[in-house]
C-alpha cells in the first residue's frame, strides 16, 4: 500500500508538473476558459432561476453535515484538537470562500453564458477527437457509438451534457474503484467527487497508462487550466492563509508537501466552480435525483449518513493534500467499526485484497447499476417532470448518456491491461467488470448482477445473524485415552498367571499364616486276648511300668521269693493244723470205721464226696516218693455222663494225707489218664500219660488266677488245665497208642558228681535237679522226655511251644526214643509179639529198667541200648505162658531186688543179676491174679499184695517164706487199687494203705505196728533167708 | 428504485443451526465407534507391520459409518490410534477450538491383551 501510495503520488505530482507546464504554455487559453466557465456560471444562475433557494439550501445541508462532521469527531475523539480547531478554520475559511464565489458568480452572470459555450465548444471538440481516436483505436464499439456520433457533433449542448455524463461515469467508475456506493445528494459533494475523481484519473494516467494519458492530459489540462485561470487571484490568497493554517500543525510535514497541498487545494478550490458550472444545465435534474437520493437516504440512513460523513471527510481533507489518504483510512477504519456491514471507502490506494472487499465490490456493483438505473430512470422523469422545454434534450442526454457510458467502458480494459503495476485484484475485477460492460448488454448482466446480489445480500444477511451466534471457544479438552502403567506384580501374573494356575493369597507378614496339624502320638500297648475265654486268665499283654503286674502285687523279687516258699509251707502246715484240730475235734469219726480191717490199727478216708469226683473210678493211685503224705488220686471219666465242663474231663485229685478233708489241688485234662506221676525231687509237677497217647504235665506252683475256677457247693475249686500237653505235637514222635505208664527218671549218677556244686547254684523254686520222664505206651514205644523249665513266662502263649499254656513255665522236650520190642527181646520172644505193661527203673541206677509183658516175663533195657545180662526174667518154668506182668515193684532197701505180680496170682522174687527168681510163691491167691503188689516201706522183709477179689495179703519172709502171714478181705466194696504210705525215715511205725475203692472212696488202713515197726537187722535176716532159699 | 430490495424477501430460506436430528451426537457415534471396534479388533495380535493398514481400514469404515449417520454439513475428522499392550501408561488427549454448540467430539477406546485401540471422532459444523 505505501509503495502505491507513493507511486501514485508521485504521478501526480507529475500530473502537476504537466499541468503546470501546461498552464505556463496555454496563459491565454486558460483565462478564456475562465470567462468562458464564469459566464456560463451566470446563465445557468439565470436560467435554472426555477430552484433559487438551491444554493442557499446547499450551502445550509453542507454545513449541517459539517457540524455533524464536528460532531462525529467530538464524539470519536479521534482527532487531535488542533486538528478540529484547524477544520473550524477551513470550514470557516470555505464559507467564506463560498460567498466569494455566489458574488463574483452573480457579478459575472450575464457575460458567462456565450463564454461557457465557446468553451463547451472547445471542450467538444477536443472530445470529439478523442472519440475519434477511440473509435479507431476499438473496432467493437464503433458501430454502437457512431450512432451516437452524428447526434453528437450536432448538440454542442448534449456534448456538454454528455462531458458531464462522461465525468458522471467517470464518478461511478471512480465508486467502483473505491468500492463505495456513494450518492451524492449535493452538487457541491458531486462536483467535488467529480474533481477528485478527475485528478486520481490523472493521476492513475499519467502515472501509468501512457495510450490514455494523452486523452487524459488533455481533459485534465483544460480543466487545470480552467480551474486555475477562475481562482488564480482567489488562490494566491487562500494559499497563504491555508499554508499558514497548515503551518499550525504540519510541522512533520515536509515543504514540498506543502506547496503541493497548496495546489491541490487551488484545484479543489478550482473544482467547485467549474463543478457547479457544468452541473448548471442538469441541475434540474441533479434536483430531482437529489430527490430521490433523500428518498434513498431514508432507506439507508445510517449508512447514507455515514456515507456522507465519510465523504465530508474525504472532501475536507483534500483540502489538505496529502493527509486525505490517511483521513480516508481513519474514516474507513471508523465506517467499519460503526456498521456491521464493511463499508471500506477502497480510494486509490486500497488495492487491497481482502475477500470482504471482493464481497462488497459485488454489493456496490449493485448499488451501481441501481444507482446506473436510477440515473436513467431520471433522466426519464426529469422528461416528464420538466414540463417547459427540453425533453427532447433530456432524451438525448440520455441516450448520449449510454453512448458515453459505453465509450467510456470501452477502452477500460485495454487501460487496464496496461496496468502491469496495479494490484492483481483490481485490475482483475476492474477488467472483468468494464469488459463486460463495454461488449455485451448492460441488462443482461444486470439481471444476473441482481440475482447474485440477492444472494450475497441473503448471504450477508445470514453472516449478519450467523455471526453473533457463532462463538469459537477453547473450552472443552477431552481426556481420550488414560492408560496407566501397569505394575510388576500385574505383569507376572499377567504373564504367567495363566499356567493352570490360581493364586489363592498372597502371604505377607501382617496376616502370617500358619497352618499345621497338630496330632499327638498314638500311645499303643500291646494286648492279649482269648476265645473262648474260658479261663481266669483271658486277656493280657505286656504291662507297663505303672501298671501292676496281672501275676500279683509287685513285690521285692527277692523277698517274693523266699515269701512265696515261706507262704507255701508254712499255709501248709498251718492248713494240717488246722486239720488236725478239726480231727480232734471230731474224735473216732474216721478212725470208727477202721477197726473193721483186723490187720489196721486205725483207719480213714479221704474226702473223696465232692459233687465232682462222684461216680468215677481211681484207676490210679500214686504216692510221692519224696514227699510222702503227698498222694495222687486219678479219677476216671464218670460213668454217666453229665453236663457241664467236668463231665467229659478225667480229674487228678492231689492230697494230702494230713488234710483229709479235702484234695489240695484239682487237676483236669481232657482225655482219660492212664497213669500218673510225680517229678522225683520235688512233688511240684505231675505227669500223667493218656489213653489217648499224650503226655500231659501239671506245674502245681502256678497261680491258681491261670486255671478257671467253679463254684461248686459253695466252695470255689480251681482245675488246673495242663500246663504241658503233647497232645497234637510232635506227632514224629509222639505217642499213638495209650500210654501205660510214665516213670520219673531221676539223673542220680549225675547227682552224685553235681552234688557239691549244685548246693550252691541251684534254684530253690526249681524243682530239682534236672530229670526226664520215661512213657511207655502199649506198643511197646518208650520215650524219654526232658523235662525244661522256662526262666520267663509268657502269658500271651508261646509261639514256638505249642503244647505250653500260655504262662505256664514248664515244658517237655524230647529226648529220645526205644523201641522196646525189638530191643529188649530176642527174636523169638518177640516173633509172638510180646506187649509191654508196666516199666520200672532201678532206683539205683536210673539207665536200668525192667518192662513187664504179657508173656510172663520181664525184660531187661537200658537207656543207651547197653549189653544187660539176663535180657529177660524168667519165671521158674521155662515155658512161656500167656501170663501178664501186672506189677513190679523194686526192693527199697539197697538190694537190687524185685518182685513182680503175675495175671496167674503167682509172685516172684527176682534179682537183678539171674534170670530165674529167687522164690515163686504159686497159687498164694487161689488164682486171683495180683491187682497191687508193693514192698513194706518200713521194713524189708514185708511186702503187701491185692488181688482182684479185693483180699489183701500180708508177707513176712522172716516170719513165713512160703505163705502170707495175714489174709484181709475187704468187706464192703471191691478195691480196685492200693497203695502204701510211710515214712521210712521216721521209725514211728506209721504204714499206710491206701485203698482206692470202686465206688471212689479212698480209704487210709493203718498195718498194725508188728508188721509196720522194722525189727533189727531185718535186712540181713533177708538176705539170709534168700541165700537159703537159693 | 422504491421497493426495498431483495434483502427482505427471502426470509429463513437458509439454516443458522443445525437441526436437532443433523446434529452431532456422540453417543451414537460413540456407539457407532464401539460396535465397529469390537467387531474388527475381537481377536486381534498387536503385529506391527499390520497395523498401519489395520488403522487406515478401521478409520475409513468409522467415517463411512458416521456418514450413513446423517450428519449434515458436518466435517468429520476420524482419528485412530493403536498401541501394543506391554504394560506402559498411555495418557491421550484432543483439545479443540470450535464452537461448542454445533461441534462435538466422540472417542471410544478397545482394550485387549495385547493392543488397545483409541478412536477419536470429531464434527464440525459447516455453517
Amino acid at each position: 500500500m505505501e509503495g502505491d501510495k507513493k507511486r501514485t503520488k508521485e504521478d501526480t505530482w507529475k500530473a502537476e508538473e504537466l499541468r503546470k507546464h501546461l498552464k505556463a504554455l496555454l496563459p491565454d487559453s486558460q483565462n478564456e476558459d475562465q470567462k468562458h466557465r464564469e459566464k456560463k456560471l451566470r446563465r445557468e444562475r439565470t436560467v435554472h432561476d426555477i430552484d433559487p433557494n438551491r444554493h442557499e439550501r446547499r450551502d445550509r445541508e453542507k454545513s449541517k453535515e459539517r457540524t455533524r462532521e464536528r460532531e462525529r469527531f467530538k464524539s470519536t475523539e479521534r482527532d487531535r484538537d488542533k486538528r478540529r480547531e484547524r477544520e473550524r478554520e477551513k470550514e470557516h475559511q470555505r464559507e467564506h470562500r463560498e460567498r466569494h464565489k455566489d458574488k463574483v458568480r452573480e457579478s459575472c452572470l450575464e457575460e458567462g453564458h456565450s463564454v461557457l459555450k465557446h468553451k463547451d465548444r472547445e471542450t467538444d471538440r477536443e472530445r470529439d477527437k478523442k472519440h475519434k481516436t477511440y473509435e479507431i483505436k476499438q473496432i467493437d464499439p464503433q458501430n454502437y457509438l457512431k450512432s451516437f456520433e452524428g447526434r453528437d457533433t450536432e448538440n454542442h449542448r448534449r456534448r456538454e451534457i454528455r462531458h458531464l455524463l462522461e465525468e458522471e461515469k467517470a464518478r461511478t467508475e471512480e465508486r467502483e474503484r473505491r468500492h463505495k456506493a456513494q450518492k451524492v445528494k449535493e452538487d457541491n459533494d458531486l462536483r467535488k467527487k467529480i474533481e477528485k475523481v478527475l485528478a486520481y484519473k490523472g493521476e492513475e494516467g499519467e502515472g501509468v497508462h501512457k495510450l490514455e494519458e494523452h486523452q487524459e492530459l488533455d481533459k485534465e489540462r483544460e480543466r487545470r487550466h480552467r480551474e486555475r485561470k477562475e481562482h488564480s487571484v482567489g488562490i494566491e490568497k487562500e494559499r497563504l492563509s491555508k499554508e499558514k493554517s497548515h503551518k499550525h500543525y504540519g510541522k512533520e510535514k515536509e515543504e514540498k508537501h506543502k506547496s503541493k497541498r497548496s495546489k491541490e487545494k487551488s484545484s479543489h478550490r478550482d473544482r467547485e466552480g467549474p463543478a457547479a458550472e457544468a452541473n448548471e444545465r442538469v441541475k434540474s435534474r441533479e434536483n430531482e435525483r437529489k430527490k430521490y437520493d433523500l428518498r434513498n437516504s431514508e432507506y439507508k440512513k445510517g449508512e447514507r449518513i455515514q456515507e456522507e460523513m465519510s465523504h465530508q471527510l474525504v472532501r475536507t481533507v483534500k483540502d489538505k493534500g496529502k493527509l486525505i489518504e490517511k483521513e480516508d483510512m481513519d474514516t474507513r477504519q471508523e465506517e467499519i467499526k460503526d456498521t456491521h456491514i464493511s463499508n471500506p471507502d477502497t480510494g486509490l490506494e486500497d488495492f487491497s485484497t481482502n475477500y470482504e472487499d471482493d464481497f462488497e465490490d459485488y454489493a456496490d456493483d449493485f448499488e451501481d447499476d441501481e444507482d446506473q438505473s436510477g440515473e436513467v430512470g431520471d433522466a426519464e422523469e426529469n422528461l416528464r417532470e420538466v414540463p417547459f422545454s427540453r425533453t427532447s434534450e433530456i432524451e438525448e442526454i440520455q441516450r448520449a448518456i449510454t453512448a458515453e457510458n459505453d465509450r467510456i467502458f470501452t477502452p477500460l480494459p485495454k487501460k487496464l491491461k496496461n496496468e502491469k503495476k496495479e494490484p492483481v485484484m483490481e485490475r482483475q475485477d476492474s477488467s472483468v467488470r468494464n469488459s463486460f460492460r463495454g461488449i455485451f448488454m448492460d441488462f443482461q448482466m444486470a439481471s444476473q448482477r441482481q440475482s447474485s446480489r440477492s444472494m450475497a445480500s441473503k448471504q450477508k444477511k445470514r453472516i449478519s445473524e450467523l455471526l453473533p451466534l457463532i462463538d469459537l471457544d477453547f473450552s472443552v479438552s477431552f481426556s481420550l485415552l488414560d492408560l496407566p502403567p501397569v505394575n510388576e506384580y500385574d505383569m507376572y501374573i499377567r504373564n504367567f498367571g495363566k499356567m493352570n494356575t490360581k493364586q489363592a493369597y498372597v502371604q505377607c507378614n501382617e496376616d502370617n499364616l500358619d497352618r499345621d496339624i497338630q496330632t499327638e502320638e498314638v500311645e499303643t500297648l500291646e494286648k492279649w486276648t482269648q476265645h473262648p475265654g474260658e479261663s481266669a486268665l483271658v486277656s493280657g499283654g505286656p504291662v507297663n511300668s505303672q501298671d501292676t503286674s496281672v501275676n500279683g502285687a509287685p513285690t521285692p523279687k527277692i523277698d517274693s521269693q523266699k515269701l512265696a516258699s515261706f507262704l507255701r509251707s508254712a499255709c501248709q502246715v498251718i492248713a494240717v493244723l488246722l486239720e488236725e484240730d478239726q480231727v480232734a475235734t471230731q474224735p473216732r469219726k474216721l478212725r470208727s470205721r477202721q477197726t473193721s480191717l483186723s490187720i489196721s490199727d486205725s483207719c480213714f478216708q479221704l474226702n473223696t464226696n465232692q459233687p465232682f469226683l462222684h461216680g468215677r473210678k481211681i484207676p490210679c493211685l500214686y504216692v510221692s516218693q519224696v514227699q510222702r503224705q503227698t498222694l495222687l488220686s486219678v479219677h476216671g471219666l464218670p460213668e454217666k455222663a453229665g453236663v457241664g465242663l467236668l463231665s467229659r474231663k478225667s480229674l487228678i485229685c492231689v492230697w494230702n494225707i494230713w488234710q483229709p478233708s479235702s484234695p489240695q489241688k484239682v487237676l483236669i485234662c481232657d482225655s482219660e489218664v492212664i497213669c500218673c506221676c510225680f517229678s522225683p525231687s520235688k512233688a511240684t509237677l505231675v505227669f500223667a500219660g493218656t489213653a489217648d497217647g499224650s503226655l500231659l504235665v501239671w506245674d502245681l506252683r502256678e497261680d491258681s488266677r491261670m486255671h478257671p475256677c467253679m463254684m461248686i457247693t459253695e466252695t470255689e475249686w480251681t482245675f488246673r488245665v495242663p500246663t504241658f500237653s503233647t497232645d497234637g505235637i510232635l506227632n514224629s514222635v509222639n505217642h499213638t497208642s495209650p500210654i501205660l505208664a510214665v516213670e520219673p527218671v531221676s539223673t542220680s549218677l549225675n547227682s552224685d558228681h553235681s552234688y557239691g556244686l549244685s548246693s550252691l547254684s541251684y534254684q530253690e523254686e526249681m524243682s530239682g535237679p534236672p530229670f526226664q520222664i520215661a512213657s511207655m505206651d502199649e506198643n511197646g514205644i518208650l520215650n524219654m522226655w526232658v523235662v525244661v523249665e522256662l526262666q520267663k513266662v509268657d502269658l500271651a502263649g508261646s509261639q514256638t511251644d505249642l503244647g505250653l499254656v500260655p504262662g505256664g513255665k514248664v515244658k517237655l522236650v524230647h529226648s529220645s526214643t526205644m523201641e522196646l520190642n525189638n530191643s529188649l527181646f530176642p527174636k523169638d520172644i518177640s516173633q509172638r509179639m510180646p506187649q509191654t505193661l508196666n516199666i520200672k527203673f532201678l532206683s539205683s541206677n536210673p539207665n536200668h529198667f525192667i518192662v513187664g509183658t504179657n508173656i510172663g516175663l520181664v525184660g531187661h533195657g537200658t537207656r543207651h541200648d547197653l549189653k544187660v545180662v539176663p535180657r529177660l526174667f524168667r519165671p521158674q518154668e521155662s515155658r512161656l505162658r500167656s501170663i501178664s506182668i501186672t506189677a513190679i515193684d523194686f526192693f527199697p532197701f539197697g538190694k537190687p531186688l524185685f518182685l513182680v505180680g503175675c495175671s496167674d496170682g503167682s509172685i516172684r522174687l527176682h534179682q537183678m543179676t539171674s534170670a530165674y527168681p529167687l522164690m515163686q510163691w504159686n497159687d498164694s491167691t487161689k488164682g486171683q491174679p495180683i491187682v497191687a503188689l508193693q514192698w513194706a516201706l518200713t521194713r524189708p522183709a514185708v511186702f503187701f499184695t491185692l488181688d482182684a477179689s479185693s483180699n489183701i495179703y500180708i508177707w513176712d519172709l522172716l516170719d513165713n517164706d512160703l505163705l502170707p502171714v495175714a489174709k484181709q478181705t475187704v468187706p464192703s466194696e471191691k478195691v480196685v487199687t492200693m497203695t502204701l504210705l510211710g515214712e521210712p525215715e521216721k521209725a514211728n511205725g506209721l504204714l499206710g494203705i491206701v485203698l482206692a475203692k470202686e465206688s471212689g472212696q479212698i480209704d487210709i488202713q493203718y498195718v498194725k505196728k508188728k508188721w509196720a515197726l522194722p525189727q533189727p537187722e531185718e535186712s540181713d535176716k533177708l538176705y539170709s533167708v534168700l541165700l537159703q532159699s537159693f | 428504485m422504491a421497493e426495498p430490495g431483495p434483502d427482505e424477501a427471502a426470509e429463513n430460506t437458509y439454516s443458522l443451526r443445525p437441526s436437532l436430528q443433523q446434529r452431532f451426537k456422540s453417543s451414537t457415534v460413540k456407539e457407532c465407534i464401539h460396535a465397529i471396534l469390537k467387531e474388527k479388533l475381537a481377536n486381534v495380535q498387536y503385529i506391527p507391520e499390520e497395523m498401519p493398514e489395520l488403522t487406515k481400514s478401521l478409520s475409513e469404515t468409522i467415517t463411512n459409518r458416521l456418514k450413513e449417520e446423517g450428519f449434515d454439513r458436518y466435517k468429520m475428522v476420524v482419528q485412530v490410534v493403536i498401541g501394543e499392550q506391554r504394560g506402559e501408561g498411555v495418557s491421550m488427549g484432543a483439545r479443540c477450538f470450535w464452537d461448542a454448540d454445533t461441534d462435538s467430539c466422540a472417542h471410544d477406546v478397545f482394550v485387549n491383551d495385547s493392543l488397545f485401540c483409541v478412536v477419536a471422532a470429531f464434527g464440525c459444523f459447516y455453517y
